[in-house]
This record gives C-alpha cells, sequence and structure tokens, in this order.
C-alpha cells in the first residue's frame, strides 16, 4: 500500500515551521512575546460525565491538577474535562472510567472532537475581554476558574490556567470552529501585539 | 505669526483656563477657503475665530444657521469631515489639513436655493409629511426623489475606507456618567471606598461647567482633576458617552480619540450607574430665534473662557438668572459691547430680532428697539433625564424650579450634580461624595451576591466591602426659578427638524393634544439633538396651547441612545462563526465551489456534478459529510431515550446494526431523521441532518432533563469529532478493501444496514456503515477527525485505478432525488407530519409513548393531509423550479414541488413534491404553474424513487 | 440586556439562553384529547407580571431551569432546576443558592 504514516492535523493551520510532535502536525515557531496564543489541539481531551458532587473532588467552576499531572475541570455540572498530554488517551479514560461509580456516567474521548488553544501574558484578560463577556477579574475568575461561556459568538470553554504566575486561559471548543476562534482571538489580541507560540510537549 | 492673528480677528488674548496650544498651528480648510486653528479649537471654535458665523443650513426650510450651545449637541453644527458626514462640528477637534464643508446647502453656504423653501413654509408645516406626501401613490418614487434631495445630512462616500471598529466588555463596580464636578467627586468618593469605577465624560477634558465659570471654578476643578488623577481604581474615558442603559445596568459607552481604532463600544455591566450629567441649558422660544447670532449664555462663556473667542462685537443679553448675568460680566470682560442687559426676572422680555445671515437688531416687550450682532440667552436649564428614564423613571416636573427631575429610582442607579439639585459648589460635592460611597455600598453588596451564585469565584475572596448601612445623602437645595420658555410670539423649538412653535399649536388644533402624540406629528424632538434642547420648550408649548399645565401634560419617553452612534460602532468587531471539515484544505486545493450551509462551509461541486453524479452511478465517489449530526450515547436506557424521539421501535437493534428513523415534534411535524447504530451493547451512535444537529442536542437533553431524568443515559455530540467520508458506487466495495482492515466486507459479513467498527488507513478508532443515500453500494466512514485528512487522501490515491472522484452537495442532492430519499427542511416545511411526509411506515402508535404520538394519532384518524409523491413533467425537458405551485382549475393551489433537478442518469426532469389528497394516485396528471406563468402537465409517480425502485443496487 | 440567573452558573447575559417558554405540564399522550394536548402545545397565559418559564443555558452548563420573571420589570425572584429533575436529586425542594430574589435584585 502506497499510503503514508497517518499524521493528526488540528483544525488550524500551523504557523510555519512546521514540525511533528507526538504525531502531531504543529507549528515549531517559537516566540517570546508578551501576549502569546498556542494551539493546543494535540493535547489528549476527555469528557468524563457522571453524577453531580464531585467524581475528582473538582467541583464544578474549578479546575486542578492531578497528582499525574493531568488538569481536571469541572466543565458543568456533574461533568468534567480532562487534560493530559498528547497519545495519553487510553490510559486516562480507563482511569477515568474507575474513578465513575459503577453503571453510571461515560468517558468520551474528545481529543479529536476539541479544538484547544492557550492564550497566555499579561494582557490575555484585555484580550479576552474584547470577546467575551465573561467578568475576568481575579475575584470573579481567579486562577483555577473553569466556565464555559460565548468567546467571539462561539460556545467555549475557559481555564483560567496561569503558568508560572503568568495569566494564561486554556480554551477549546467543537473542533471544527477551531480556526475561527483561533483566528478571533489573533485579532482580539492584534492590539497587545500577540503572537502565535508553537505546541511543545508535553504541554500541559 | 501676525498672519495667523489676521486670520482670527475674533481671538481674545491668552487667559487662564483656555483649552488652546497656541504654540501648535494647523491650516484646515472650510468648503475649500483656508483656515488656521491652534491645537485645541473645535471645529467651529476655529471658524468663529475667524469670524464666520454661518455653519449650516436648516433642514426643511433652508434657513442659515449658526452656532447655539457651542457643544456636541450644537444642531446648526453639523459639518462634512472629508468622506465623514454629520461630524458634531462644536465638538470635533481640528487636526492639520482637515477638509470641513457644510452640510444641507446648494450651491453655496451663502446662496442656498432651497431657501426658497422659506417662503412656500405654510406647505412645510406640522404633520408635512403626512399630509403633502399622502397621494397620490404612484407619484412616491417622484416624493422620494424630492425628499432626499432636500432631507439634511452629509454624503456618504462610496469609497470611504472601512474603519476598524472595536468592542469590549467592562465589569465595573461604579460607572459615572458625566465628568463635571459631581461626577468627579463621586467616582473619587467611590473608588476611595474601594470600587472599581468607570468615569465617562462625553467632552474631550474632565471639568463640566467648571471650565468656563471664572477663576475660583478653575482653583476648583484643578483640585479635582488631581485628585481624579490621584486615585486608584479610576478609568477615566474622555471624548466618550454612555449611549444607554438597559436591564441589570448594561451600560453601553461609545469611547472615541483612541489610537488604535476609529471608535469602540463598551459593553458594560455594572454593579450602580451614577448619572452625573449636568444641565443643558435652554434655547428660548421667539421670532428669528435661530437667527445667526442668537446664543445661549453658556455657548458665549465657553467660546470667551475655553477657546478665547470673542462671541460678537455688540450684545444683548436676556437673563432670567445669575449664569446670565454671569455671562454677561464675562462679554464685558472679552470687550463685547452689552447694549442691554434684558431682565426677565423684572418682567422684561424680548419679542423678535430682525436680520437673515445674521442678527442685526432684537426688538424688546416694551418697544424697545436695539440694534446688536449678538443675542445672549439664559432662561433656565433642562436635566437630561435621559438615562434615569431608560432605567424606568419618569421624570416629574417642579414648578417652583422651572424643571424636570427624577423622581424614583432603581436601586442600582443613583443621581448627582444639576439633575439632583441646585446649591454652591461645596454642597454640590458634599452631595456627590455622599452619593459616590453609597453607589460603591451598593456595588459592594451586588457584587458579593454575585460572586456566591458563580462557581468559578473562590466566595471567600470577596475584598473587603464598605459597610452596610447606608450613607446619608443629603438633600441638594433646589432653588427657584422662572417658568419661561417662550416670547409672545412663535419660534422654532426643534432646531434640528426646523418645527416651530406655530407647528405645535396647528397640530394641537388638529387633535394631536398629547405631547407623545404631537412629537410624532410634528417630529420635535426626533432629529439629532433627541429633544436634549428642544424637548421641555414643545412641552411647554403643547401645555400653553392645549390650556394645561407642564405637569400635567407629561414629558417624552428618552430612549436610547443618548447621543448618535456610528453603525460601525455598533458593528464592532465582527464575528461570523464558521464551521470547516479537516478535508478543507484538499476542497479548496481542488477549487470547490463552497456552499454555506448554516455555520458549514462545504464543497457544492467540484466543476461538474452532472459528471460527478455519472460517476457515483459507475465507478465510486467520495463525499465529504462530516457535517452529519453525530452523537454518542451510552447507557443502559439509551433504547427508552431511541423510542422516545423517533416514530420508530427500537428496542431490538442488534449490536453491529444501524436502522433508519424519523423524528415528529409534539405537534405531529417531522424534524429530523437519520440512521442509529449499536456499537456496543450500551454504546449508540446517532445520526441526524447537518442543520438539525444542534436542535437535536437541546431536544434530547429537554428529554432526559425534564421529563426523564432518572434514565441511565449519557450523550454528547460528535459531529466533528468525527471526519465523515461517504464511498458510493458500484466500485465502492472495491475501494474500501484497499484500506479497511479488521472488517470483513463481503456482502455476507457486511451487509446492509450495518455497521463495523475497525481501522481505516492505518486509523485506528473507526467505524463504518453500510448504507444508501445515493442509491448506490455505499459505504459511510468515520474516522477521527485529526486523521480526517489523511484518510481522505489516501482513498483518492489508493482509488485512482477505480476512477474515484469527489462530489460535493449538488451531486448527492440529484442522487438522492433519482433515488426518491426526502430531505427534512427541503421537501418538508413546518406543517409537514410524518403521514404527509410518505413516512407512515415508519410510525408504530402502539408504541406507549413517543414524541409527537398524540398528533399523530389524530393525523392517522384524519388524512386529509397534502402527500408527498414522486412527480415526472410530461415534458422531459422541463424543470419546474422549486416552490412552484400545483395548481387545479384557475386559482386553486393543490401543491408544490419540493425538489427538482434533471437526471443525468434518466436524462429527464425529476420532482418531489406535495399533492392534495385527492391528486395523490400514481398517474394522475397535475399542473405545475411555472414563476413565468406557464402551466405544464407532470405525471404522479407510483413511488417517490425515480431510479432502482427496488433498492437491488443499494444492497448488492 | 438582562442578567438571568443561572441556578449552576450564576448571573449570566441572556444572550447565553434559549428561552424555552411558559413552563407546561405533559399531559399523557395515551389519554389525553386532542383539545388538551393542544392546549400543551399552544396556549399560555402571557400575563405582564409574574410568569414561571423555562429557559435553557445554551452558552453555559446546557441545562434547563426554571425562573420566576417579572415580564414588565424583567425581575427574576427565584431561578431552579426543574421540576422533574428536582424530584431525582439530593435537593428535594428544587431550589439552588441566593435566589430568593435572583442574585441580581438590588440591595436592601
Amino acid at each position: 500500500m502506497a499510503e503514508s504514516a497517518a499524521v493528526a492535523r488540528s483544525p488550524i493551520a500551523p504557523t510555519p515551521p512546521v514540525a511533528i510532535e507526538n504525531g502531531w502536525e504543529v507549528s515549531a515557531r517559537r516566540s517570546a512575546a508578551d501576549l502569546r496564543i498556542t494551539d493546543c489541539t494535540p493535547l489528549t481531551k476527555l469528557l468524563v460525565l457522571g453524577p453531580e458532587g464531585g467524581v475528582f473532588g473538582i467541583p464544578f467552576g474549578r479546575a486542578e491538577r492531578d497528582e499525574e499531572g493531568v488538569l481536571v475541570a469541572g466543565s458543568g455540572p456533574g461533568e468534567w474535562t480532562l487534560f493530559g498530554p498528547p497519545g495519553t488517551g487510553e490510559g486516562l479514560a480507563g482511569r477515568a472510567a474507575a474513578a465513575l461509580p459503577p453503571d453510571e456516567g461515560a468517558v468520551f474521548d474528545l481529543t479529536h472532537g476539541r479544538a484547544a488553544m492557550r492564550i497566555t501574558g499579561p494582557a490575555a484578560a484585555a484580550a479576552l475581554a474584547r470577546v467575551c463577556a465573561v467578568d475576568l477579574a481575579g475575584e470573579v475568575s481567579p486562577d483555577g476558574a473553569a466556565f464555559r461561556s460565548s468567546v467571539a459568538k462561539v460556545v467555549t470553554d475557559v481555564v483560567r490556567d496561569d503558568i508560572d504566575s503568568q495569566l494564561s486561559y486554556l480554551m477549546h471548543c467543537d473542533r471544527a470552529f477551531g480556526q475561527y476562534l483561533f483566528d478571533a482571538l489573533l485579532d482580539a489580541g492584534a492590539e497587545f501585539d500577540i503572537e502565535v507560540d508553537g505546541f511543545a510537549g508535553p504541554g500541559i | 505669526m501676525q498672519v495667523l492673528v489676521d486670520t482670527m480677528p475674533m481671538r481674545l488674548e491668552v487667559r487662564r483656563g483656555e483649552r488652546i496650544d497656541r504654540r501648535h498651528t494647523f491650516g484646515f480648510t472650510w468648503n475649500g477657503d483656508r483656515y488656521t486653528a491652534y491645537a485645541g479649537d473645535t471645529i467651529v471654535s476655529a471658524l468663529a475665530a475667524a469670524g464666520e458665523r454661518i455653519f449650516s443650513r436648516s433642514f426643511k426650510l433652508h434657513r442659515p444657521r449658526g452656532l447655539l450651545t457651542a457643544s456636541y449637541i450644537d444642531p446648526g453644527c453639523m459639518v462634512q469631515v472629508g468622506d465623514e458626514p454629520n461630524v458634531r462640528g462644536a465638538h470635533r477637534l481640528v487636526e492639520s489639513g482637515m477638509t470641513v464643508r457644510a452640510q444641507n446647502a446648494w450651491p453655496t453656504l451663502r446662496f442656498d436655493v432651497k431657501s426658497a423653501n422659506q417662503a412656500v413654509g405654510r406647505f412645510l408645516s406640522a404633520g408635512f409629511y403626512y399630509k403633502t406626501f399622502m397621494k397620490p401613490e404612484r407619484l412616491w418614487p417622484a416624493y422620494e426623489n424630492v425628499l432626499q434631495r432636500f432631507s439634511a445630512g452629509g454624503v456618504v462616500s462610496e469609497s470611504s475606507t472601512h474603519g476598524l471598529y472595536d468592542k469590549r466588555y467592562a465589569h465595573p463596580d461604579v460607572i459615572v456618567a458625566g465628568g463635571g464636578p459631581a461626577g468627579m467627586a463621586a467616582a473619587v468618593a467611590a473608588a476611595e471606598a474601594g470600587a472599581a469605577v468607570l468615569l465617562v465624560e462625553e467632552e474631550h477634558e474632565l471639568g463640566g461647567h467648571l471650565r468656563w465659570a471664572g477663576p475660583d471654578a478653575l482653583d476648583a476643578l484643578e483640585k479635582l482633576r488631581a485628585a481624579v488623577a490621584a486615585t486608584d481604581g479610576i478609568e477615566t474615558m474622555t471624548d466618550s458617552v454612555v449611549t444607554g442603559r438597559y436591564d441589570d445596568n448594561w451600560v453601553a459607552v461609545l469611547q472615541r480619540s483612541l489610537p488604535h481604532v476609529k471608535e469602540r463600544l463598551v459593553k458594560a455591566r455594572a454593579k450602580t450607574l451614577v448619572a452625573a450629567p449636568g444641565l443643558i441649558e435652554r434655547p428660548y422660544v421667539f421670532e428669528g430665534n435661530d437667527t445667526p447670532g442668537v446664543i445661549l449664555s453658556t455657548a458665549s462663556r465657553r467660546l470667551i473662557n475655553m477657546f478665547a473667542v470673542k462671541p460678537g462685537h455688540r450684545a444683548v443679553v436676556f437673563s432670567a438668572n445669575a449664569d446670565g448675568d454671569a455671562a454677561a460680566a464675562d462679554l464685558e470682560r472679552a470687550g463685547v459691547e452689552i447694549a442691554r442687559l434684558v431682565d426677565a426676572r423684572k418682567g422684561e422680555d424680548i419679542v423678535r430680532v430682525s436680520g437673515g445671515k445674521g442678527v442685526r437688531s432684537v426688538e424688546c416687550n416694551d418697544g424697545a428697539k436695539i440694534k446688536c450682532d449678538l443675542v445672549v440667552t439664559a432662561v433656565g436649564w433642562t436635566a437630561p433625564t435621559s438615562l434615569t428614564n431608560m432605567s424606568g423613571d419618569r421624570p416629574a416636573y417642579n414648578p417652583h424650579a422651572g424643571r424636570f427631575f427624577p423622581s424614583s429610582l432603581p436601586d442600582d442607579v443613583l443621581v448627582t450634580g444639576g439633575i439632583a439639585g441646585d446649591g454652591n459648589l461645596d454642597q454640590l460635592l458634599e452631595h456627590a461624595h455622599a452619593v459616590g460611597c453609597e453607589a460603591a455600598r451598593r456595588s459592594a453588596h451586588i457584587g458579593r451576591r454575585r460572586r456566591a451564585a458563580v462557581p468559578q469565584s473562590n466566595s471567600d475572596e470577596g475584598r473587603e466591602g464598605p459597610g452596610d448601612s447606608p450613607v446619608a445623602i443629603p438633600e441638594l437645595p433646589i432653588a427657584g426659578h422662572p417658568e419661561l420658555f417662550m416670547s409672545r410670539t412663535h419660534g422654532v423649538v426643534d432646531y434640528s427638524e426646523d418645527v416651530g412653535s406655530k407647528d405645535l399649536v396647528a397640530a394641537v388644533k388638529e387633535g394631536y393634544d398629547s405631547i407623545e402624540l404631537a412629537k410624532r406629528y410634528t417630529t420635535a424632538t426626533m432629529g439629532p439633538a433627541q429633544g436634549k434642547l428642544e424637548t421641555v420648550n414643545a412641552v411647554a408649548v403643547v401645555a400653553a396651547a392645549t390650556g394645561s399645565t407642564i405637569e400635567a401634560t407629561g414629558t417624552t419617553v428618552w430612549r436610547p441612545p443618548f447621543n448618535p452612534i456610528s453603525l460601525g460602532a455598533l458593528a464592532g468587531r465582527i464575528f461570523e462563526p464558521v464551521m470547516f471539515s479537516p478535508m478543507q484544505p484538499w476542497h479548496e486545493g481542488r477549487r470547490a465551489e463552497p456552499l454555506v450551509a448554516g455555520t458549514w462551509i462545504r464543497p457544492d461541486h467540484y466543476g461538474d456534478p452532472a459528471a460527478e453524479v455519472r460517476n457515483v452511478r459507475t465507478n465510486v465517489g467520495l463525499i465529504d459529510v462530516t457535517p452529519l449530526g453525530k452523537f454518542d450515547l451510552r447507557g443502559p436506557d439509551v433504547p427508552k431515550l431511541l423510542n422516545q424521539l423517533y416514530v420508530n421501535k427500537w428496542s431490538k437493534l442488534g449490536v453491529g446494526s444501524v436502522r433508519y428513523g424519523v423524528m415528529c415534534a409534539e405537534d405531529g411535524v417531522v424534524l429530523d431523521d437519520g440512521v442509529t447504530g449499536r456499537l456496543e451493547p450500551d454504546r449508540y451512535m446517532m445520526s441526524t441532518t447537518s442543520s438539525g444537529a444542534a436542535a437535536l442536542w437541546e431536544w434530547m437533553e429537554n428529554w432526559l432533563q425534564t421529563e426523564h431524568p432518572e434514565w441511565r443515559v449519557c450523550l454528547t455530540p460528535m459531529t466533528s469529532a468525527y471526519a465523515s467520508i461517504n464511498v458510493a458506487g458500484p466500485k465502492s466495495r472495491e475501494l474500501m478493501r484497499r484500506v479497511a482492515e479488521e472488517i470483513d466486507l463481503s456482502p455476507e459479513e457486511f451487509p446492509y444496514m450495518r455497521v463495523r467498527t475497525g481501522r481505516i488507513a492505518g486509523v485506528d478508532g473507526c467505524f463504518v456503515w453500510r448504507i444508501g443515500f445515493t442509491g448506490e453500494l455505499g459505504y459511510e466512514i468515520h474516522v477521527p477527525a485529526s486523521y480526517g485528512l489523511h484518510v481522505w487522501t489516501t482513498l483518492i490515491e489508493l482509488g485512482a485505478d477505480l476512477n474515484v472522484q469527489p462530489f460535493g452537495v449538488e451531486a448527492q442532492r440529484i442522487l438522492r432525488l433519482e433515488k426518491g430519499h426526502m430531505i427534512v427542511g427541503q421537501d418538508t416545511d413546518g406543517l409537514t407530519g410524518a403521514y404527509g411526509a410518505d413516512l407512515g411506515w415508519a410510525v408504530k402508535l402502539d408504541k406507549q409513548d413517543f414524541a409527537g404520538k398524540r398528533e399523530l394519532v389524530w393525523q392517522s384518524e384524519n388524512d386529509d393531509y397534502f402527500r408527498l409523491v414522486g412527480l415526472q413533467p410530461v415534458d422531459p425537458s422541463e424543470i419546474p423550479p422549486e416552490a412552484s405551485q400545483i395548481i387545479e382549475g384557475t386559482k386553486q393551489i393543490a401543491g408544490r414541488i419540493t425538489s427538482s433537478r434533471m437526471s443525468p442518469t434518466l436524462g429527464r426532469s425529476i420532482c418531489l413534491g406535495f399533492v392534495a389528497p385527492h391528486l395523490g394516485a400514481p398517474g394522475t396528471t397535475v399542473t405545475v404553474h411555472l414563476p413565468d406563468g406557464r402551466r405544464i402537465p407532470a405525471t404522479v409517480m407510483p413511488q417517490l424513487a425515480h431510479f432502482d425502485p427496488d433498492g437491488g443496487r443499494v444492497r448488492g | 440586556m438582562m442578567l438571568l440567573p443561572c441556578p449552576h452558573c450564576g448571573p449570566r447575559n441572556s444572550s447565553e439562553f434559549r428561552y424555552v417558554g411558559e413552563g407546561t405540564a405533559r399531559p399523557d399522550p395515551g389519554t389525553a384529547t386532542i383539545g388538551v394536548w393542544r392546549d400543551y402545545l399552544y396556549t399560555r397565559s402571557n400575563p405582564a407580571g409574574w410568569t414561571t418559564e423555562n429557559w435553557f443555558h445554551r452558552a453555559g452548563c446546557r441545562r434547563y431551569f426554571t425562573v420566576e420573571r417579572h415580564t414588565v420589570s424583567n425581575a427574576v425572584r427565584a431561578s431552579h432546576r426543574p421540576a422533574a429533575q428536582a424530584r431525582t436529586t439530593s435537593d428535594p425542594e428544587g431550589l439552588s443558592a441566593g435566589t430568593e430574589r435572583g442574585p441580581d435584585a438590588g440591595p436592601g
């Protein structure tokens, strides 16, 4: 068979130079700009539905990393989103399923169903406030806040997930809207000289 | 430098508090002539300094107009700047090289032919739109043509560049609307109490009336500005305006003078709003009150003290208050001769002004006629109760003060400054301070309550707020003022709309005797000034004409926007989300014609849809069907949900099988259709129409959340998680053999209407169902979306010798029409029940319950519905356009065509359509009425399928 | 734009929600007359005053919920889960936090 090895692609066109990382085509561009945006679609993304009240000890509205570095976000009432490094879907799904009570809930792998992106930098909140009506002030949406709202008219999950005390928002939306949302965030960040920063593993 | 002075004969010597910077001069043009301005000059202040007095022609009568208020709302000062029409000339600052022209004047400002309207003014009186241009209707196009030429406003250039307009959200604790002394003091007090404050000022700098009210006021202004600058937590926006207040303090702020964008609309959710808009000086109604040279006392003080411009040479001042007296003193100090101070408090009055293009003399009620070139009036104030009105308040008139006040405000809206009362500066600042503290206290209260309801906030991190006992707000004294609106002569009430007191009196005589009716009939208060100058005068005129009082007459309702907003600012950032499939780069590479299908962008065709159809019938084609709705359903109670949603039965669907299903809404109307497969004992995959997917998710959640929360079902959409590729055609099995692993494709092992999971083109986690929307042997492959492009290109490469070709939505529509497969929404509408759509075979009324059951029972007993049938025009070359009516007799509508195409396979036109019950029998000839008026015969077919009705090809 | 107090997400702009409509109980399709059924489908009281209605938080938690809203002032005095759902959760009253007057009514 003449077929080439299967390469996974994000819905967001990679900014050159392009490299392969963990079987994913990613941008290898590096930026040290004050405001940066990264396509994080290669991350493993699981949706867990289960009984309300905290399967992982994480309430709706909050996000935390577990002992293995997986970011667990309480993304809805009885709903969690798990973010892991690329290619860890199967193991993570098994762990998540084990955490559910028997005969209740379900684990869905949405790695390929969601586009993920992260904007980082001191101006990240100001840029996001161009396109999102939720109050991003520290006392309403502190580090570790997780909410879903409309971002540039697309239903988007937002996790405030600061990196080394730098303001950072991890967002994900329906995969098919990925390029649109990425472009909308670039536009919102233009006033703050936003730059694309490529994905590098483990990425979470 | 000498040249400059010569061009500014009315410019005064340097004065403290002037906002112009004489070190910087700009050249600009006005109607083609060159003028000079200082930095900080407005267009009108620069022109006034040069001695210009006429800035526009009035709306209907084309009377020459000068400046009146020397502020943003000045109705006579709208000008064209470059390609931008309707620029507020008394507000916009001059920029170097600016090209400014007069609007609404032809051929020139001084000699305007349309001023002949004045001679025929009686035809342009109250309600002239309604009377003059009513009949005959056939002349309307001519009327429109004439009216457009006469309408006010500048010229919109078709070659204007698309400016960048921004939008952002904000969540201030307190918004202070108005940056005068009260607004500044309230903002400082609120910020000191811990609130995040947004202070919004319409003009170019903070200060309000302190900017023109003398040395003491300037001292106070410096202190207040310093306090604002020194206080943390205040964001100040100047040249910005609060345009509206909506439910729950949703406040729109338009920001101008920005470095990166033309304008920005700030959508602010404020916890409390403090309205501190100050007061607007009211014009006086008398004959000739719109003559250039008749100005308000505040305009005179602004010109002198802010711009160092002498408003005239010899003035008559008509004063009813201390501000008028102060204006007279200002004029005198500026070297203007005061011919007479006409004191309204002593019963003196002005009756008429003479002069066409400028004031020549004024006549008083004692008969004196005084030569002058300037008339300054100070007859009282209007509180701009716009924002409080938008907050639900109805302003109440106080005859003692001669103005309206807010009467009852919601808890989250407060007022301070002139809108609340009078008093000296200290009293005003004391009031503002208390209001600011109380606004902060209330906002802290609201903020704590909101944060407690928000799951993502750490509610215990709530910042220390001010105490819980309300701040005592002192009462401001209310100064007495004569009720002075109109002289014994008639004059202009609404300068923007050219409506006079005579028009309002005429409207009352014609029966429009309530203020809301008279407003609409005369259009008074409906122009660009939006009532700020003219509302109270209009109310006073109507009250006098009806023999009523102002209190009883009431005022009109102020609605947003407070000031006009550009359409660009309203549009802001344009968000039009679009969805792409993973194969979009390939489609673009093949120059597919894009089809906008809801939010999805899909390939309509790749050049020749008919050839695409033929290739599917003879070889094998690929279509990207990623937008097809897909839902992953898990749990033991999925069959219960499926039985509730679909009209057919689902309890016995085996693992590895798929079934076609139809859903109806509760009114029995066809909602959606698609196939659902059972992948594992407790895992189902449902497919839906592309356009119905979003609504169906909500529909399913509704059943699970509100009717059957006890069902153990988890579901989530997978529409874009899987790239979906339909491989269709007689050679599809051969192509599938080259990419499928772990799947036995033999007809025995993988028959029609089955689903298999496995590896496709090296990609794990795929599932394939064997279905045939096109009527050919076909496989629908669903691969994890990130590998969609890989699988698609692999299929194209490996199928080259089979002549695999892509096909688009148009070819698919032809193929399915040949096969007689209806499309929900195309071949059904909002009234099509399941039986009418020929889906009665699927409806299982013996099920205990399902969505729409009750109506379907009724439909099954009342079969007078139109029926979906296959139709073929007798002339095979006629393709009746979709939505053509089927006619019986001469006029009776007896159906319609829902789909029609030329069939490349059959070489003739084919249709689906609805017909009346008695026309549904196969072989019936019906009459189709074409849009061009012709009527053609068409034959009702025995079944919906025009091609391969037995389905031999699809089952092969 | 009014704020709607979602019982799960807290107050959000009403543009995030889909208005479902006045709450109506679904009759048993096996026994309801067609008249009763069509009342369920089409008849609403549409008062100028307090009304109990359902909303769906489309851009947020994707939950259906019930609010009591005044149709003239847009004030919301209660916001809670759907009645049927309340039966099966640990919150038997179906009420959640802070909804006595709605989290966004004015102070005092």
